[in-house]
């Protein structure tokens, strides 16, 4: 579970920002893009996350793997967009069994998305890097999402680790026996796991609750309260919205 | 001829990871966003009421919930080759928490994980929050469970149905990301023409890994009847006489 975002938090001038500003901006920042008709907006943005991300040391590996999925989509959305979208023809390929031609109107059309697509998952990858788990709890229940909600997300991240750990040593485990060497004995290794996993789930749900009950629970689990507002990092939001504001309407 | 080569050319082009499962952040434009959003809220609140209910009754099911969200949530991360496309793609996991908790309760467990995924692993998005539930959440879900159902009724063995309800929660949640995405996504081009191009994208990969889901989902059913019967009891899946 090294991948997941948390695991790089450190210390830098973005920690110390209340969660429930970290949150609202990443919600503006991806509603202005994907609002905005043009390249401009997204590609500053996009700029501006990734130096924030690189100035905060998150490994290049790490944020390479971030980029990956998004990446890929754009390639297949432009590759789509140029094949089928549009009137004007930029190349025409013709082949002994095949002709297809790549359209102009099309691959603008994708190249457009891209930038939006790249930009918007580059602001929620920066934000999974600068907001612990913690935080994003104590900031849902400051906007007064659901209590029940809530401690299910507080008890589903906890039990991933758990969980993760276990799949773990029955995948070894498996592994080491040939369980994954032909196609039949990886099918029946993956539902033997899926199987285990939930009997896992199960047997650790009675036991927490038993653990639970013996310390008082009585249904419900105390929620981190967010601390109040400073003047000092909401000016600071609010200069930086103004900013973004500005950008968004040149 | 065209759209033939599209499918051939994603799978030529881009063989060594497919990780289309969740719509990725910023490809639905804004009124889609917002469509699909309210399109999730009322199953997301049937599910919350069926689960404050559940709470009420059941100490352990708070717990419980948790840990099953914990494996929809690994079971949404293993990546699974796929022989035919020469890629890599990974099940919803749906079906089971449908099948094990109710398919209002797993539109929560679908939203947390959801939640959890983009934030943590950029996987999925915040504006596709709404889409990725409708499809993963609700129409995985719902019709994961309710073939499940039905497949019980007409008397097919346990594990029979666990499959069924595997391979149509993947199919319905990956009809359902195309019809997103087609919506979302069609500008000059109609509807129709942009959602048989993105299916024809997609079925290499997708119709093997539904045949892997559907295993997976009759998987967990067999082995929580071998060594857990109890449960099944318990969670009105198995009657007394049939343990």
């Amino acid at each position: 579970m090294e991948y997941i975002s948390e695991y790089f938090k450190r210390k830098h001038f973005l920690t110390g920002l209340d969660g429930r500003f970290k949150l609202l901006l990443a919600i503006l920042l991806i509603l202005m893009i994907i609002t905005y008709e043009g390249l401009f907006f997204p590609l500053i943005i996009f700029a501006l996350t990734l130096t924030i991300s690189l100035y905060i040391k998150i490994p290049i590996k790490i944020l390479l793997i971030r980029y990956c999925e998004p990446l890929f989509i754009v390639m297949v959305l432009i590759f789509i967009k140029a094949l089928t979208d549009g009137k004007e023809p930029i190349i025409i390929i013709n082949q002994p069994f095949i002709t297809f031609s790549l359209f102009k109107e099309g691959l603008l059309e994708g190249l457009l998305l891209s930038v939006r697509i790249i930009s918007a998952t580059s602001v929620v990858i920066l934000l999974g890097f600068i907001m612990p788990f913690t935080e994003l709890i104590s900031a849902f229940t400051w906007f007064k999402v659901p209590k029940v909600f809530v401690e299910v997300l507080v008890f589903s991240y906890k039990y991933i680790f758990i969980l993760l750990e276990e799949a773990q040593v029955i995948f070894n485990a498996q592994k080491n026996r040939l369980g994954y060497s032909t196609i039949k004995k990886s099918l029946n290794s993956l539902a033997i796991l899926s199987g285990s996993l939930i009997l896992k789930a199960f047997e650790h749900s009675q036991n927490t609750t038993t653990a639970m009950s013996q310390r008082g629970f009585d249904g419900s689990i105390p929620l981190m309260a967010s601390k109040a507002f400073q003047v000092r990092e909401f000016l600071a939001v609010l200069f930086f919205m103004i900013i973004v504001v500005f950008i968004y309407k040149l | 001829m065209r759209l033939f080569l599209i499918a051939i050319l994603t799978i030529v082009v881009f063989p060594n990871e497919s990780v289309a499962m969740h719509i990725a952040e910023g490809i639905l434009p804004f009124k889609w966003s917002i469509f699909w959003f309210i399109l999730s809220a009322p199953f997301f609140i049937y599910g919350l009421r069926e689960l404050k209910k559940k709470t009420s009754q059941d100490l352990s099911f708070k717990p419980l919930i948790g840990f099953i969200t914990a494996t929809v949530f690994i079971i949404s991360c293993m990546p699974i080759p796929i022989p035919f496309a020469g890629s890599c793609s990974h099940p919803a996991g749906t079906a089971i928490s449908a099948i094990i908790l109710g398919p209002a309760i797993s539109v929560v467990v679908a939203l947390s994980a959801l939640i959890i995924q983009s934030l943590f692993l950029a996987h999925g998005g915040i504006s596709t929050l709404g889409a990725n539930v409708f499809s993963m959440g609700v129409a995985g879900s719902f019709i994961g469970y309710f073939v499940f159902i039905t497949a019980r009724r007409l008397n097919l063995p346990l594990v029979v149905s666990g499959f069924l309800a595997g391979v149509f929660a993947d199919w319905a949640t990956y009809l359902t990301t195309i019809i997103e995405l087609s919506a979302g996504l069609m500008g000059n081009t109609t509807f129709l023409e942009l959602f048989n191009k993105i299916l024809l994208a997609f079925i290499p990969v997708q119709l093997p890994l539904s045949l892997i889901e559907g295993l997976m989902t009759a998987g967990v059913v067999s082995m929580l009847y071998k060594k857990r019967p109890d449960l099944l009891i318990k969670l009105n899946i198995l009657k007394e006489k049939e343990a």
